[in-house]
């Protein structure tokens, strides 16, 4: 188990050169030129040409690439092309916020979708099953934007129940996590049943109702345990479209997090700001997987075997 | 027959067989794994004879048979087939080999490309094997169904038409579309109900007699080898441990594992049962072999020797070789 | 001799309905186990011996599956009718089963000793330890070795032929009356089974439960079984004591089941067999099911179905052969010749 995670550790360095490489080359692509943009309309060409020199964008593209990544390796993701502020700090300042957005995302992914798996598998075809799997086909087919601002509508704006945006307390965090976490939910309730279903059906499962066990004993101590197994790696994956997600939810309830943060700094050409986001974001990422697949180990060891 | 043998050339000739298996690492430090399926193993195989290997599961037996035909690489040792190597040959010779030398396997319908008429499977069969002209296919189909025991209307029909043992039918009429002279039976019919077994069994016995074939039949069931067989090989994890005619083996057992392996056939008439030998314990992981003998573990009678040294196989009686430090005195 | 009885079976039918039809698994099943015997249900694969085992303790995947008519009586309670609640009392604790694939029977991600010990709790109300003691008991009872060790253990680390012991001792734990083995060795290496059997018969003697054995091999059924069912076609064909069974046997199905078995102490140069195939479930014809494929059948194996009949105190039959009927078809043939 430990060289299992050691050598997914060891995978990180790859998979840090990979994203800094594609982000960079996205960011030289699109139109737009950052010192244009940061000298201001109307700005001299003396002042944009100095500004850029200033910034070292006018070395060759393979020589800004390397100098990123030799100062990456020593902890320095650079500098804010618009306020001069070190990109790590901004991050860190960010990072905090939507973490705590994303674990509560998950936390209803997670809850909410086992519960209504759970409550579909047990009578397959019945009208609580149909019922639920219809929830859950809106809840996959819904884009999370607009879910946001019905949400806000509903509970912020007509019931005024909860705050409309911001950060501050528990009530902020409702709305958003909910927004963000439906449609991981809805994917979930959909894998817990089929995988539920499947399980039912196994050998070990009529061993435990030929043992005389109840059957609440039968699902949720010998089914329950051996559907999560698959389950675990789809949850894995919510995670990946979760960061995407909190781009969107970020926007729609006005929260300054590492999402909004990097639109807004793509919108700005802040180059620096972009890759340091986009690169702690994909390490957030690799690590949650690496803490995913352990998971799926200790719950199914027997895959250690092969 | 046997003595007909002895002045026979070999059809197919098998010498210090190998098949390792080296498991993946998880990390770069482990120490390698290696899975020995097959250990060094040579026998010979007859014209018009049928010869069985029979063993439990992990013994290597069905290794052996794909290990022929290089379905798997083997990793040591030799095959020759009418003097020519089978391991040297390239993949082009060996395709050619390869219709002279038939399986057919347990699951048929697993081998039955599912989307393609009987006709088709047979046409394909010749057309690789460049057995006829197109224009004298037709007869020679006919003529297999009737073989096999067929109507010839089933040409037209998909695998999934047919039960079990029209399946096994049809995959034996597969093998023998391309005149092979040896067909390896791998756990041929394990799968089948009894009264369909027999069937088939009948059917092979049958075809064989009428074609001059030669079986390698691989098999677990000691009473299908018993009816099938000229001579019986059997294999303990990845190595020959008595090999010997039909009769010889089942009347004069010399191994201690080939004598506990027949006591625990269950008979229907059991006024003819012996005492049954029970073995201790599971059989061993070919990935760790026990050193010395490998069934030293579950021997009732191992000793020291044993334990240290590797019996060799040694021709014990005329035709009956045994892999066993005391046979003469377990015998007696 | 009736007081003996634990067991008994009566017409029972269970029947699957799909869109295909419906399919005569079970077609009519009678059959009585009294203490300490063990009774052999034998057939083909599709002969209804799995289903009937399953049902009794209403263990058949349903839908689609359903037991549409007949009793299971458990010393006169009939199973069959009886309330879930109740049901789940006896299973496991007065009737309990073990299964034909030791590999995926047990729960892949619970210690052994847990799923032995659970039905102790359930059944016996023992504590947490007594039930984890008693497991542990069970699997040293059951003949592997350092029990204390194995018990901890997850099934992918036991050996097939381990886990088959597991099952056995989960099944034996609360001292059954009636253990439904349905296969326990097929999927096992003969020396393996050879081990089982051993077990299973040891146990019996000290337990005395009887043991209704499923299965195909008919070497296994000489071995262990007093009495044999045969099943074909969703019925029972034949029922004798098994010395008769294999010395005389009465039905032509069985009769040709035998003699197409490889004779492991002669040598023979062709097998017997049995022509043509079982026919479907979802159409059995309305004769005698086993009418095409008997070499003895005349007009009226086809025309109407024989029931299970007695032949002697201890066999019973389901021929024409052996009735009066035969008789009479036989002079009418002769006469209009």
């Amino acid at each position: 188990m430990i060289f299992f995670i050691l050598k997914r550790l060891m995978q990180i360095v790859p998979v840090i050169l990979g994203v800094t490489l594609v982000v960079f080359l996205i960011m030289q692509m699109v139109p737009g030129d950052s010192a244009v943009i940061l000298a201001g309309e109307g700005a001299s060409k003396e002042t944009v040409e100095e500004l850029r020199e200033d910034l070292g964008l006018n070395k060759p593209l393979h020589e800004q690439y390397f100098s990123y990544i030799g100062n990456i390796f020593q902890g320095d993701l650079g500098h804010s092309l618009k306020n001069n502020q070190p990109v790590l700090e901004e991050i860190m300042i960010r990072l905090p916020i939507t973490m705590e957005l994303a674990f509560f995302s998950i936390l209803i992914t997670v809850v909410l979708g086992l519960i209504a798996g759970i409550i579909s598998a047990v009578k397959p075809y019945s009208f609580s099953d149909i019922g639920v799997m219809l929830v859950a086909l809106l809840g996959i087919s819904l884009p999370s934007f607009w879910l946001g601002l019905l949400l806000m509508y509903i509970f912020s704006i007509k019931l005024q129940w909860l705050p409309v945006a911001g950060w501050d307390s528990m009530a902020h965090i409702v709305l958003p996590a909910i927004t963000l976490g439906a449609g991981g939910a809805a994917i979930v309730a959909r894998m817990t049943r089929s995988s539920m279903l499947e399980v039912v059906g196994q050998d070990y499962i009529r061993t435990a109702r030929a043992k005389g066990l109840k059957e609440h004993v039968i699902i949720y101590k010998h089914a329950l345990r051996n559907a999560l197994i698959p389950v675990i790696t789809v949850v894995g994956l919510q995670f990946g479209g979760l960061l995407g997600g909190t781009v969107l939810v970020e926007s729609v309830f006005a929260i300054n997090g590492l999402g909004r943060m990097i639109v807004d700094s793509i919108r700005t050409r802040d180059i620096p700001m972009v890759q340091g986001g986009v690169l702690v974001a994909s390490l957030v990422f690799v690590f949650v997987n690496l803490l995913v697949d352990t998971l799926y180990r200790v719950f199914n060891k027997r895959i250690d075997l092969n | 027959m046997n003595s007909l043998m002895i002045d026979k050339k070999p059809l197919l000739k098998v010498t210090e067989l190998k098949q390792h298996f080296t498991l993946k690492r998880e990390v770069v430090f482990q120490a390698k794994q290696v899975v020995k399926a097959v250990d060094g193993i040579s026998f010979e195989l007859f014209p018009g004879e049928t010869l069985s290997i029979v063993g439990e599961s992990g013994c290597g037996k069905s290794t052996t048979g794909r290990s022929i035909l290089r379905l798997d690489e083997p990793t040591g040792g030799d095959v020759l087939f009418k003097d020519e190597s089978l391991t040297k040959m390239s993949k082009k010779e060996l395709r050619r080999v390869r219709g002279d030398i038939q399986v057919i396997f347990q699951d048929p319908y697993a081998s039955l490309n599912p989307r393609r008429t009987i006709r088709q499977m047979l046409d394909e069969a010749m057309a690789i094997q460049k057995v006829l002209p197109p224009n004298e296919r037709e007869a020679r189909m006919l003529e297999l169904m009737k073989h096999v025991g067929l109507r010839p209307e089933y040409l037209e029909r998909y695998p999934h038409e047919f039960s079990g043992g029209q399946r096994q039918r049809i995959g034996i009429a597969r093998a023998l579309a391309v005149n092979p002279e040896i067909i390896i039976c791998d756990e041929a019919v394990s799968a089948l109900d009894v009264s369909i077994r027999a069937q088939i069994l009948n059917l092979l016995k049958k075809l064989q007699k009428d074609l001059n074939l030669t079986f390698l039949f691989i098999s677990h069931d000691l009473s299908v080898v018993r009816h099938i067989s000229d001579r019986v090989m059997v294999m303990y994890l990845g190595k020959i441990v008595e090999i010997a005619d039909k009769s010889s083996l089942f009347n004069n057992p010399l191994h201690p594992y080939t004598k506990a392996l027949l006591s625990a056939i269950p008979v229907t008439d059991q006024t003819k049962r012996e005492d049954r030998i029970i073995l201790k314990g599971d059989v061993p992981s070919p990935l760790n072999p026990p050193v010395g003998c490998r069934f030293n573990t579950r021997c009732p009678f191992a000793t020291d020797l044993c334990r240290k040294e590797e019996p060799k196989l040694r021709e014990l009686e005329s035709n009956h070789s045994v892999a066993c430090h005391y046979a003469e005195e377990l015998s007696s | 001799m009736s007081n003996d009885v634990v067991l008994e079976v009566k017409n029972l039918k269970t029947h699957f309905i799909s869109s295909k039809g419906i399919a005569k698994a079970v077609d009519g099943v009678d059959f009585v186990l009294r203490k300490g015997e063990t009774l052999g249900i034998v057939g083909e694969s599709g002969c209804g011996k799995s289903m009937t085992s399953l049902s009794i303790l209403r263990l058949i995947p349903s839908p689609p599956g359903k037991i549409v008519d007949g009793e299971v009586l458990l010393n006169g309670k009939n199973l069959v009718t009886m309330p879930n609640a109740e049901l789940r009392k006896i299973r496991g604790n007065r009737i309990s089963m073990i299964f034909q694939e030791p590999m995926t029977s047990l729960n892949p991600v619970i210690p052994v000793g847990e799923q032995i010990a659970e039905a102790l709790r359930l059944h016996q109300g023992l504590s947490k330890k007594a039930a984890w003691a008693k497991s542990v008991e069970m699997i040293g009872l059951v003949g592997i070795p350092s029990p204390e060790k194995r018990a901890k253990q997850e099934p992918f680390q036991l050996s097939g032929g381990m886990r088959q012991r597991v099952m056995i001792a989960m099944a034996l734990a609360c001292t059954p009356e009636v253990l439904i083995a349905d296969e326990p060795t097929t999927a096992l290496d003969v020396t393996i089974q050879a081990q089982i059997l051993e077990i299973m018969k040891d146990l019996q003697r000290k337990i005395g439960m009887g043991i209704i054995f499923i299965t195909h091999d008919l070497g296994v059924v000489a071995e262990m079984c007093d009495q044999v069912a045969v099943m074909y076609a969703g019925q029972i064909v034949e029922h004798q004591n098994t010395a008769e069974l294999f010395k005389n046997p009465l039905h032509p199905y069985t009769q040709g089941l035998i003699g197409s078995l490889p004779k492991l102490y002669e040598d023979q140069d062709e097998l017997q067999i049995i022509e043509g195939t079982v026919p479907s479930p979802y159409d059995y014809p309305e004769g005698c099911r086993f009418a095409e494929r008997c070499p003895f059948a005349r007009s009226i194996c086809s025309e109407k179905q024989p029931d299970l009949i007695q032949y002697d105190e201890e066999s019973k039959v389901r021929c024409w052969k052996y009735t009066n009927e035969w008789q009479v078809s036989l002079t009418k043939e002769l006469v209009t010749t």
